[in-house]
């Protein structure tokens, strides 16, 4: 089980996040709602892995992603995004991220695959 | 012809043959007495371990044979590679995303995309992946990164165990496109205008999709009881869910109210 950071910029997917990962038996670290706030918070609150959406206004995904990973190159990534987006995935997988979640999802897979990048 | 040891149902009933593959044709023995072609078959479809072939001549005629994996995956093959169907050769990904989630280990296959009328069939040199067309939750020309450079493919969402899972095509653009409006067309059925849900209605499918169950729904969305019914009874209504629990809410009556009264009062004595 892991204390997870919630990045998304719409209130209903960081609810549906927190409640998969709630039933899940994992704690949740915090929430932020852009990729500046996301950076900020990892620095503060530490935690084990961060959900992070892709397309978010002042920063996006990627970007908080690379500026998460300089600050600690062991963070644990998993990005979450809309589908038609896949292409992003090479991109974020080669800045360090450890999975890929796309939206819509299911979820006993979402906590399948947070158990896999925790157990990294 | 190779002989193999097969169960066929015959009046409703399992018989135990030698079914007779060929090049071009099976040979099914007595009491049945026919040899199906492969260029006959209209439809092949796959329940667990066994293979329902409909030939079309002058009447329509459905087969169930039952047979072990490997004999199966040769009668698949031989059958699909020259049955009447909408046949390309294609690389495919399948599964390439399940319940959301990209499957890291994921290869493009060669091989080829057979669609016959019940479904649509991946063949590869190993594998012999069947999506039944009512199992196709979304059909969709997208663009993926191939070779580091992004590339139309269709993407085809469909139902596996209650999972969502998505798999790719991909072949040259003009044949993608055909291949678009083929499965387009074959799973019309099933279009909507788009319309049909309200926002709050959307967010609702979507947490159902999510796994979420009534209580969390309500809570999450803060909507009540009373509305969310309304929601399930349109989302129902339009074909888009199906009751999996009927949970009823009751209040006790006065025998009721006695008995956990009377309860009570034994477990404080």
């Amino acid at each position: 089980m892991g204390k997870i950071l919630i990045v998304d910029d719409t209130l209903f997917m960081r609810t549906l996040l927190k409640n998969i990962l709630f039933s899940g038996g994992h704690t949740i670290a915090g929430e932020a709602g852009d990729g500046e706030e996301a950076v900020a918070k990892y620095k503060e609150l530490k935690p084990d892995l961060v959900t992070m959406d892709v397309v978010m206004p002042k920063m996006n995904g990627i970007e908080a992603l690379k500026a998460i990973k300089a600050v600690d190159p062991g963070a644990r990534i998993v990005m979450c995004t809309a589908v038609g987006q896949e292409q992003m995935v090479k991109l974020a997988i080669k800045s360090g991220a450890k999975g890929y979640i796309v939206k819509p999802f299911q979820a006993p897979k979402v906590l399948e695959e947070v158990k896999n990048v925790l157990a990294t | 012809m190779k002989e193999v040891p097969a169960k066929i149902e015959h009046n409703n009933q399992w018989i135990v043959i030698k079914l007779g593959i060929g090049e071009d044709r099976i040979v099914l023995p007595a009491p049945i007495n026919q040899e199906i072609l492969f260029k006959a078959v209209a439809d092949v479809a796959e329940r667990k371990n066994i293979l329902i072939i409909t030939v079309k001549t002058d009447k329509e005629t459905v087969y169930k044979i039952l047979s072990v994996e490997k004999v199966l995956a040769v009668l698949k093959k031989l059958i699909l590679g020259s049955c009447n169907a909408y046949r390309l050769m294609a690389y495919f990904m399948s599964p390439a995303i399940r319940g959301g989630v990209m499957i890291k280990d994921a290869a493009w296959e060669k091989g080829s995309v057979v669609v016959v009328q019940s479904g649509i069939w991946f063949v590869s040199a190993t594998k012999q992946i069947c999506v039944p067309v009512t199992d196709v939750a979304a059909i969709e020309l997208t663009k993926r990164d191939v070779q580091g450079k992004p590339t139309e493919v269709v993407r085809i969402d469909h139902l596996e165990s209650g999972e969502v899972v998505s798999s790719l095509v991909l072949c040259p653009l003009s044949t993608l496109q055909v291949l678009y409006n083929f499965l387009k067309d074959t799973t019309k059925g099933m279009d909507m205008k788009g319309t049909e849900l309200d926002g709050v209605d959307q967010q609702v499918a979507m947490l159902i999709y999510s796994g979420m169950d009534s209580h969390a729904i309500e809570n999450m969305l803060n909507i009540p009881h009373k509305q969310l019914d309304a929601i399930y009874d349109k989302v129902l209504k339009l074909g888009l869910a199906e009751v999996v629990t009927i949970r009823r809410e009751v209040q006790l009556t006065t025998k009721g109210v006695r008995y956990i009264s009377d309860a009570t009062k034994s477990q404080t004595n």
